[in-house]
């Protein structure tokens, strides 16, 4: 039971309360309040926005605090709205990524349950109980396949084979799904079986044992496979794993099990982690998924490029989190994770992000009702024409006809925009031009500003006057791409061009265009090799053709350039981006990667930062006895070897602590040297000194910048980290 | 770039390693022992540190006052998913605990000391599903709707069948969430990797949200890509208070107090307890004779085996080694050898404490 959850009466006072539950391995703090409803009804805040403006007029401090805490909501309700859309949208892109791998599979799994089903099936008795045993070689073979992940990052794959597994049961075969966490060495195969009879029988049998299985297969009369799915083996205890195979393989015949293991390595790893008597068993079928950087891009296309939710990052934070991605993570899913608190900080600090509900939502005709969201007027067109963006622009009047004009115009360029960099993309496709990069420089706003333009509106409102050098590595070569195209090759990708661009008539008139030209090329050409020629003149032709397909893919990358020059404005140089984009790269990152190591350290080495207390602030490096004790201890520790000699470090901190006025360096000298002003190192005892000594030490060792003497060393102590 | 930046912080780490590893061996090393300071009286130390004024006491409240206009900030993101992870020096107890007890006010609230040495993380969870229990049936009455009966209790129920309920579809309320606040989630007792794989299962239920400390600089070790980023979904916040460790160096041994007395009477019960009677006895004889022969540097073994048998408490010499290697393995026992050449044994406590433990123990 838990220690504390009888006391229902309130302590008497909350400092007794606490410290006597301070010594509990855990308590309850409070039990939750039925005040939840009150809550709930301010969350719905939209129906409720009625009654609020018929109310009876209270003071305006109040009304202003019920509408902030009313858009609070709406803002929560739209990010709820935003993510889930996102989320979905994720979701399916990997699923539909997979697709192709999970059909192939499933149609192995069935060809597989044939062949086990054409050995026989048994007779009642027999299919429940262990014996007799199976001795023939070939009813104990287990079909296994192997899914290489390409990735050895396995949490990215998780939810790829819960979607496997999610397949395979709409199939209507019955699926269990196994982590490496049910094969340790602790709980032995019982662990897997338990985990096995928990997802089959729905409940949790503790004799676990393999005729449970048997029989309720039985009973089920199930003329289905079963497949068992291990999403990561190389994480397994091999002999675990090995005994879950052995027992598996000897029960094949009568529960047709069909395992399918993920492989994050290459195909030899079941031969390294499995015994061979084991392996004997196996009968292995190779399956591949698609690489990471391959899903991500699915998913930037997806989410970052085309309409998904509304919600944008800008240039700052999307090159962070692709250099995360790149350098450090590696793994899809902190990508999103990344993406989940950049939009997180967004809705929570932009009062507007709630118009993303209904940008999202609504297709066109904006109409801004701004009352609805839960934002006094005066406060909303402030806050509105304050954005730096806007500020630019310089609207003359605001009203909601003009907010409503803007966003109109921001979706138009956001069209515009998004056509451009697929077009690039699928040029770069084939020739490993990843999204993610082409997206990191086709925001920079840099890009579009650049050359004699500084960043003022008159770039943005001619944007065809802008120099023709094309800044960013990866549209560049993009573009260059173009030029070495062949005939075939271009009509190809101009039909793509083509498709993508319908919509935005300026670009999709001049692709068809240079479709048109392509196509009296080519039937000039075809006509012209019909047509027999002498030897000499075929050369000539040849050469003209080249020629022409030169001009033509020419023609296509001055137009590519040319889109990119005027149609690709970067998110960030149209107004009222605010609203739609997080930019604040600082803040994501330190909510995305917390330091401690290092910043344990700064605090302790520049705490007078922090404190801003009036008694430490000196310009010197000084040490000062007011500081704080840990903080005087670490920076004297700075001054040791790897190890800190206790005595030594004792004397040091004593002589700081001791002498209040003398502004001298630290000095690693230990002797106690008689002092002048030993009056006042006599008001500190010995004692007190000693037992702060002791304080910081322990301090510093519960921030594990400090190992504890050892019994070898009982002298020493270890200092654990060197520079920040 | 960015990327020449971390090679170059790299490079730093090994340089300073290899500084500092080289000032500790190039001679310069002191040899002082710590014996050489004063140590005061270990009762006298514990009293003083018991008094240490505390500095810079407003500054410190300041600061963690100035945190309150972050609270709603993390309701928000408590909301959206996230589990809070707060760093930065100083004891984050109170200013995680009273953001519990005010901006959470209405949702139930568990504390976990993690800075205590061990914690029965089933328990926890065990009293987590009582409470979500109790959660649901009061909304239930409310939307008069009904919940399948509980078949079993709770403390009866496996691991997988408790995470399971706390996992279970949020039904009415999108908001219904229980708030686990983890003081020192890397600490000693909730440092193994089964507790916190069950912790971060723990964080990844749907009614369940995690709001923990941490202390040690090198805590996000204690958990892989998995549990970081689809389970705990760390939201990291850097709260530096500079209060005083107090509780959470409770259990820590002060440094200058070691020693002789390191092996103190009380760690020496707990083990005496788990032993049989006999080992108990056998142990009485030894500390008894250690009591009325202060002078003498130990007992003899064959004197210890022969008192033993009289009182039938070994039946043989191989029965009394297995008794005394129990004691040495836990310290209770040391052997040290005689001026006259002989093994014998002594307990390393000091005479009060050895006469508390023979009253503890009778």
């Amino acid at each position: 039971m838990a220690p504390s959850l009888n006391d229902d009466s309130p302590p008497s006072t909350i400092d007794e309360a606490f410290t006597e539950n301070n010594l509990q391995p855990f308590f309850v703090l409070q039990k939750g309040s039925s005040r939840k409803s009150d809550r709930k009804s301010s969350g719905t805040g939209r129906t409720r926005r009625i009654d609020l403006s018929s109310a009876s007029p209270k003071n305006s401090a109040n009304i202003e605090d019920e509408k902030e805490d009313e858009n609070m909501n709406l803002r929560m309700e739209a990010f709820e709205f935003v993510w889930s859309k996102i989320e979905s949208t994720i979701k399916d892109v990997l699923r539909d990524i997979n697709t192709n791998v999970f059909s192939e599979i499933q149609t192995w799994v069935h060809q597989s349950f044939d062949t086990i089903r054409s050995l026989g099936t048994p007779e009642f008795p027999e299919a429940t109980q262990s014996f007799p045993i199976i001795s023939d070689a070939n009813s104990k073979r287990l079909f296994t396949g192997l899914v290489l992940t390409k990735n050895m990052e396995f949490v990215d794959d998780l939810l790829t084979f819960e979607e496997l597994g999610k397949h395979l049961k709409y199939q209507g075969y019955r699926v269990a799904n196994l982590s490496s966490l049910d094969f340790t060495a602790k709980n032995g195969v019982g662990g897997c079986l338990r985990s096995l009879l928990r997802q089959f029988l729905m409940s949790s049998l503790d004799p676990a044992d393999m005729s449970i299985l048997a029989s309720w297969y039985r009973e089920e009369n199930c003329n289905n496979p079963v497949v068992v799915i291990i999403d990561d083996i190389e994480r397994c205890c091999g002999s675990v794993l090995s005994d879950f195979i052995l027992m598996l393989s000897e029960w094949v015949i009568k529960i047709p099990v069909i395992l399918i293991m993920g492989v994050a390595t290459t195909l030899d790893a079941p031969r390294n982690i499995l015994p061979s008597n084991a392996l004997r068993c196996l009968c292995p079928f190779e399956f591949t998924l698609g690489t990471p950087a391959e899903r991500m891009d699915a998913v930037v296309e997806a989410v970052l490029v085309k309409p998904c939710s509304g919600f944008i990052i800008g240039h700052k934070v999307a090159v962070f989190m692709r250099n995360y991605f790149v350098s450090q993570d590696g793994t899809l899913t902190s990508f999103i994770r990344a993406l989940k608190i950049a939009c997180t900080q967004h809705f929570y600090t932009e009062p507007l992000s709630v118009i993303l509900l209904e940008f999202a939502s609504e297709e066109d005709n904006l109409v801004l009702e701004i009352e609805r969201h839960g934002l006094l007027p005066e406060v909303l067109w402030k806050h509105v024409f304050e954005l730096p963006s806007c500020q630019r622009v310089r609207l003359n009047k605001p009203t909601s006809e003009s907010l409503a004009h803007a966003f109109s115009e921001w979706k138009r360029l956001q069209n515009q925009w998004r056509a451009v960099v697929l077009c690039l993309y699928a040029t770069g496709k084939g020739e490993k031009v990843r999204l993610l990069d082409l997206f990191c420089e086709a925001i920079d706003p840099k890009s579009y500003n650049q050359g004699e333009f500084d960043t003022n509106m008159k770039a943005e409102k001619d944007p065809v006057l802008s120099s023709s050098r094309i800044k960013g590595h990866v549209i560049c070569k993009a573009v260059r791409l173009v030029r070495d195209l062949s005939t075939v090759q271009l009509g190809n990708l101009l039909k793509i061009w083509e498709n993508l661009t319908v919509g935005i008539p300026e670009i999709n008139g001049k692709v068809k265009e240079l479709l048109s030209l392509l196509n009296v090329e080519d039937g000039k050409s075809s006509k012209k090799d019909l047509i027999v020629t002498p030897r000499r003149h075929t050369s000539r032709i040849q050469l003209n053709i080249e020629k022409d397909s030169k001009s033509l893919s020419d023609r296509a990358a001055n137009l590519i350039e040319c889109m990119v020059r005027d149609y690709m404005h970067p998110i960030e140089c149209i107004p009222f981006h605010e609203i739609f984009c997080f930019k604040d790269v600082d803040k994501l990152r330190l909510a995305l990667i917390g330091d401690p190591r290092r910043r344990i350290q700064v605090d302790l080495l520049e705490f007078q930062k922090l404190l801003c207390c009036r008694c430490c602030t000196s310009s010197s490096n000084a040490l000062l006895p007011s500081m704080h004790d840990a903080s005087i201890m670490y920076k004297l520790a700075q001054e040791h070897g790897d190890l800190i000699n206790l005595h030594d470090w004792y004397q040091s901190f004593k002589s700081i602590v001791l002498c209040p006025n003398s502004k001298r360096k630290p000095r690693r000298s230990p002797l106690p040297k008689k002092r002048k002003g030993i009056k006042e190192a006599e008001s500190q005892s010995e004692a007190s000194i000693q037992a702060r000594f002791c304080g910081a030490v322990t301090e510093l060792q519960i921030t594990g910048l400090l190992r504890m003497p050892s019994k070898r060393r009982p002298d020493f102590a270890q200092r654990v980290a060197f520079g920040l | 770039m960015d990327f020449n930046a971390a090679e170059e912080e790299e490079f730093g780490f090994s340089r300073n390693y290899f500084l500092a590893k080289e000032m500790g061996s190039s001679g310069k090393k002191s040899a002082r022992k710590l014996s050489d300071i004063n140590v005061v009286d270990e009762q006298e130390l514990r009293e003083a540190s018991a008094n240490i004024e505390p500095k810079h006491q407003n500054d410190v409240a300041d600061l963690i006052n100035s945190y309150k206009s972050l609270y709603p900030k993390w309701v928000f993101d408590l909301r959206c998913g996230f589990g809070l992870l707060m760093y930065g020096f100083g004891s984050k107890k109170s200013l995680i605990e009273d953001f519990a007890s005010t901006a959470l006010a209405e949702h139930s609230v568990v504390v976990i000391n993690g800075y205590l040495q061990s914690i029965n993380i089933k328990q926890v969870i065990i009293a987590l599903a009582e409470i979500l229990w109790e959660q649901l049936k009061l909304n239930r009455k409310v939307s008069s709707g009904s919940l399948p009966k509980v078949q079993q209790p709770f403390s009866s129920r496996s691991m997988d069948d408790l995470l399971s309920f706390l996992d279970g579809p949020q039904m009415d309320e999108k908001d219904n969430f229980i708030c686990v606040v983890v003081n020192n989630i890397d600490g000693p007792g909730l440092r193994d990797t089964e507790t916190q794989q069950y912790l971060a299962r723990l964080a990844s239920c749907s009614y369940i949200r995690v709001v923990a400390s941490i202390d040690h600089v090198n805590a996000p070790l204690l958990w892989d890509k998995k549990m970081v980023h689809a389970q705990f979904n760390w939201y990291w916040y850097h709260v530096p208070t500079f209060a005083p460790y107090k509780v959470e160096g409770l259990f820590l041994p002060l440094i200058l107090a070691h020693g002789s007395s390191k092996q103190s009477a009380k760690t020496a019960l707990i083990v005496l307890q788990s032993l049989t009677p006999n080992a108990q006895s056998v142990f009485r004889i030894l500390a008894e004779y250690q009591l009325s022969h202060p002078d003498d540097e130990g007992m003899a073994i064959d004197n210890l085996y022969s008192i033993s048998r009289e009182r039938f408490l070994v039946s043989s010499q191989v029965t009394l080694n297995a008794h005394l290697t129990e004691f040495k393995d836990h310290e209770l026992v040391k052997t040290k050898r005689h001026s006259d050449g002989q093994d014998c044994l002594y307990i390393p406590l000091t005479k009060e404490g050895l006469e508390k433990l023979l009253s503890e123990i009778s």
